[in-house]
């Protein structure tokens, strides 16, 4: 008998082989990117490298802690996933269900460990062509992102073990969407009013319904994070709301495609004129954009910035984005064609 | 309106290089509840797709109420009404809201009463002001048939509409489906697997295998049925051809 959820994965896979090359080019790429970033940057990045040497161990607990915390979260959603699959009636013997079990639950892990492995190897090479050129040259510079990414898989790896030990989160389940949009309650006298001025709301909603307190909060931890030791509690907040209108545009960006997505089917067979359908649409989208353009210049002139530039910004990221969410409600509000 | 309201002549539809249903011709004449049957994947939710303009066909012809769904969509939509999917109704819209859209597609300035007292013998009339996504799914399909009937349009298009339903709502509905388009002189078109609407409801009846209409019954066939205390079973299973257990 073979593992049936990682049999059930690597059919999935082959199902999907047209976009396995997409998939390799992507990476490739981005490995690509990663590594001219790195020779491009590479007299600023020895001095960055060499102290994550000297703090090599730092990085390990630091990675231990992150990946223990990590897994155990996944171990715990993996499992209910599983209880409620469509698999979890196949009979497996509790050997294979063991080693199943680690490898699904580790398998990000482990896949760190090796992308770090291969970019460490990468950057190693580079620094061995750079030679001579390189601050401090020499063997100890080459090896110095072999010994990060060996404090770091190690860390890691230790994590794997230490997430045993975690207690168990709470799995979460996040409620139905509409339970964070704001909503005025209709009176019960008052009779239905024909309109599609309904389906604009929809995007605005939907905005809503994605940005959930609790992702919010974790969305906000790495901007906290990257906030530079001596920052202000006002710059913070600026820098937090400046964050956060950003992120409510591309939320909002992602809505409108997401919802005149879903329309498309349910407004088909109804007599609308598809003009109507992308102004009832883009209208209240369009408000919500200027708007949020409007309050991106207010929290930049906060920053000093001056106000030519921060009006400046502020109107290029409305007109972006009204002429980005037009086109996209355009392209999928399209009339079918027959094949 | 003398002629037919539904008409489909050589509808051929499929998804990409597969067709799913070949030469399919058939009318729906006014007063007339048309039951399509068939095996799960044979193509019925394709033909509806077609009907509604969900789906473009690769061929083939489809009139509402004269107007051909191609050359003239917008005239026949206005006298199409579908039961769409309760999967596919917006989840942050309200029940009232997604009524509100309908019927300003659809250029009304108010909803008739009958829709509103149809609400309240299914007993919905307490959601409309609940947010789709925390409807339960026989709610849910509930607001999907209101939807249809938005308009009072001369042609019904509903697929399985009546699963989910409790056994009370679904009797309401069926009586409601039935009294309307004697009234409105319009006419239904219902996909589903439950022979009993067969039985008591439909006018005709047509069972679809592979993407072809294999067997039709005509009013009289299925009158003539039900008065020999018929077997709808048995006549299905000869129909398509199977060995009767």
């Amino acid at each position: 008998m073979t593992a049936p959820r990682l049999a059930a994965a690597k059919l999935i896979r082959l199902n999907r082989r047209t976009h396995v090359i997409v998939r390799i080019v992507a990476v490739l790429l981005c490995l690509g990117t990663l590594l001219a970033l790195f020779w491009a940057e590479r007299d600023s990045v020895a001095p960055a490298l060499k102290w994550l040497r000297l703090h090599g161990l730092l990085c390990a607990a630091l990675a231990a802690i992150a990946s223990a915390f990590l897994i155990a979260r996944r171990r715990a959603l993996k499992r209910a996933e599983y209880a409620r699959s469509w698999l979890a009636a196949v009979p497996v013997r509790s050997s294979t269900a063991r080693w199943e079990s680690l490898a699904i639950e580790t398998l990000p892990a482990v896949a760190a460990i090796g992308v770090l492995g291969v970019l460490s190897l990468a950057c190693a090479l580079l620094l061995a062509l750079a030679g001579a050129n390189m601050p401090g040259s020499g063997r100890a510079v080459i090896f110095t992102p072999l010994a990060i990414a060996a404090y770091l898989g190690g860390g890691i790896a230790a994590g794997i073990i230490g997430s045993y030990l975690v207690p168990q989160p709470k799995p979460v389940i996040l409620p139905p969407g509409s339970r964070y949009v704001p909503h005025q309650r209709v009176r019960r006298d008052k009779g239905v009013r024909p309109s599609l001025r309904a389906l604009g709301a929809w995007p605005v909603r939907q905005m809503f319904a994605w940005a959930q307190p609790k992702i919010v909060s974790r969305a906000s931890i790495p901007i906290l994070v990257m906030m530079p030791m001596g920052t202000t509690a006002d710059a913070a907040m600026v820098a937090i709301a400046l964050a956060g209108t950003l992120g409510a545009l591309v939320l909002l960006w992602s809505a409108v495609i997401f919802a005149s997505r879903a329309a498309r089917g349910w407004l088909a067979p109804l007599p609308a004129r598809r003009g109507v359908v992308i102004r009832a649409f883009l209208l209240p989208a369009c408000a919500v954009i200027v708007a949020a353009g409007a309050t991106e210049a207010l929290l930049l002139l906060v920053f000093d910035v001056s106000y030519r530039t921060s009006a400046l910004l502020g109107a290029c990221t409305a007109a972006i984005g009204c002429s980005t969410v037009g086109a996209a409600l355009v392209w999928n509000l399209r009339p079918r064609r027959a094949p | 309106m003398t002629g037919p309201i539904l008409e489909i002549r050589e509808l051929r539809a499929g998804y990409g290089p597969r067709t799913v249903l070949e030469n399919i011709s058939m009318t729906l004449a006014a007063g007339d509840w048309f039951v399509l049957l068939g095996p799960n994947g044979c193509g019925k939710s394709t033909l509806l797709d077609c009907v509604v303009s969900r789906l473009p066909p690769s061929g083939g012809e489809i009139r509402i109420a004269g107007h051909s769904l191609r050359t003239d969509p917008y005239e026949a939509k206005l006298q199409l009404g579908y039961g769409c999917a309760p999967d596919v109704l917006p989840g942050l819209l309200t029940a009232r809201q997604c009524l509100e859209v309908h019927a300003g597609a659809k250029g009304m300035t108010a909803i008739g009463d009958d829709l509103f007292a149809l609400a309240d013998e299914l007993k919905f009339t307490a959601y409309l002001e609940s947010f789709v996504d925390t409807l339960s799914l026989g709610t849910r399909q509930k607001l999907a048939v209101l939807l249809a009937l938005v308009g009072d349009p001369q042609l019904i298009v509903l697929d399985e509409a009546f699963n989910g339903l409790d056994p009370a709502s679904a009797l309401v509905l069926k009586r409601h489906l039935r009294t309307r388009i004697e009234r409105r002189r319009g006419a239904l078109l219902l996909a589903t697997h439950s022979l009993d609407i067969v039985e008591h409801y439909a006018d005709r009846a047509a069972v679809l295998i592979d993407g072809r209409l294999k067997h039709a019954w005509s009013k009289d066939e299925l009158q003539q049925l039900r008065a020999n205390g018929g077997d709808f079973e048995a006549a299905l299973a000869e129909a398509i051809g199977e060995p009767e257990s």
